[in-house]
């Protein structure tokens, strides 16, 4: 009776410990409140890839709604592109002309001193039935770069001090896509090892 | 003749151990050198990057003062032995290797085949600093590592300044958020099942990020767009 009951009372001061250090772990709130109740799916990493391959198809895309600076837009905004022509491999078409491509605002630099221009980082081009993994999703779009004026300058004003300092004020031109410009992204049919191959 | 067979024995047992101590100290700089080949390779490789990129490790504990930091133009990633040391597993490795890789890779693209790139990341090393550190995320969860992983390594490393509006660093807490942010939008799963949540340097994070992370709620729940002003 006596081990029973010491068995019973290490149980509890075990639980009891324990529940102490639970309370001591700070809890994010921050996912409790918003990201507890949502379906999130894992990224899956891409791992099976095999470049023997070389492989490429071309796909020209362009923007559907221009932006006309960095500054109206934000990160992760999503955005669309449409395929200029039609995209074949292997003699079939594998994406038809004025396909509606989702993508997102990965990445915003802003223009910065020194000519340094802005960029708008587009990525997570969506097609459908192309495994995302192989495609080449990063496009960058970079505004006017003022530094190739701004160095040479800075460095020819060396010998009259502040003067190559007030260069550093130049700021770079803004990030802007209309849809004219042709967007080329890159698809490696190939590009997984054999086992996965995509169907196409 | 007793005596200098006596003192030939005593050189040879002495230098046996310094053989020893030297041939210690290469196989682990070996074995750290093949960990850091790796990570950076698989960092490249399931990122897609055609770019040559080669990973160094370097005992050294700090770079010379007087040596020019050649990291944005000879396309190599160093990892010294004074970073080295604060990794505690591969994704805190990778978290280091994938931000030195985005510099790397920067510098193969635009004019002079990515000279420009180059002296623009030197010339503005506060603004590619944030953004090494979100494509740096981007990197490391293709490869399958933990991205708080990054955020563990930065709060361990990166020493908190008093101000950063005319220093050419950013403030560590504001990295800190920023990176947080971006996985909070991008690849939520990794809070939401955290593999971190009892280790200490991210409780530390936590706990050092409160005001920051109340500023990101606040943003969320008015729907604004705005980027956060984190302190």
């Amino acid at each position: 009776m006596n081990k029973l009951f010491g068995i019973l009372l290490i149980g509890i001061l075990c639980f009891a410990g324990c529940s102490v250090f639970a309370s001591e772990i700070i809890q994010d709130e921050l996912v409790k409140e918003f990201l507890l109740d949502k379906q999130i799916e894992k990224p899956e990493p891409f791992l099976n890839y095999n470049y023997e391959n070389t492989d490429v198809v071309e796909i020209k895309l362009a923007i559907v709604d221009a932006i006309k600076s960095e500054n109206d837009i934000y990160e992760n905004q999503p955005v669309k592109f449409r395929v200029l022509s039609d995209v074949h491999y292997k003699g079939r078409v594998i994406i038809k002309r004025n396909t509606i491509v989702p993508a997102k605002v990965d990445v915003i630099i802003r223009s910065g001193m020194n000519g340094i221009p802005a960029s708008i980082i587009f990525g997570n081009f969506e097609f459908e039935g192309i495994n995302k993994h192989l495609i080449s999703d990063r496009y960058e779009v970079r505004g006017q770069d003022r530094s190739l004026l701004v160095f040479p300058l800075k460095w020819a004003l060396t010998f009259l001090p502040p003067t190559g300092s007030l260069t550093n004020f130049i700021k770079g031109g803004h990030a802007r896509i209309n849809p004219k410009k042709v967007v080329k992204i890159y698809y490696h049919p190939k590009w997984i090892m054999n086992n996965e191959q995509e169907e196409i | 003749m007793i005596k200098k067979w006596i003192l030939l024995l005593a050189v040879v047992f002495l230098a046996i151990p310094a053989f020893g101590a030297d041939n210690n100290e290469i196989v682990q700089e070996q074995t750290v050198q093949n960990k850091i080949d790796d990570i950076g390779t698989k960092l490249l490789n399931a990122n897609k990057i055609q770019k040559r990129i080669m990973f160094v490790y370097d005992k050294a504990d700090k770079k010379s003062l007087l040596k020019l930091d050649t990291k944005h133009t000879s396309r190599r990633v160093f990892l010294y032995d004074g970073a080295y040391k604060f990794t505690e597993n591969d994704d805190e490795i990778a978290a280091f290797l994938a931000r030195e890789i985005v510099i790397a890779a920067k510098s193969f693209d635009e004019a002079f085949k990515g000279g420009l790139n180059s002296l623009e990341i030197a010339a503005s090393p506060k603004k590619y600093e944030v953004i090494a550190d979100k494509l740096a995320v981007d990197l490391m969860v293709n490869a399958g590592y933990n991205p708080l992983g990054l955020i563990t390594y930065i709060n361990k490393t990166v020493p908190q300044r008093r101000y950063d509006f005319i220093s050419n660093k950013n403030l560590a807490s504001k990295r800190l958020a920023f990176i947080y942010e971006y996985i909070y939008n991008k690849y939520p799963y990794f809070l939401v099942n955290n593999e971190y949540i009892e280790n200490e340097h991210y409780q530390n994070f936590l706990l050092n990020s409160q005001s920051n992370r109340r500023l990101l709620m606040q943003k969320i729940k008015s729907g604004s767009t705005e980027k956060v002003k984190y302190e």
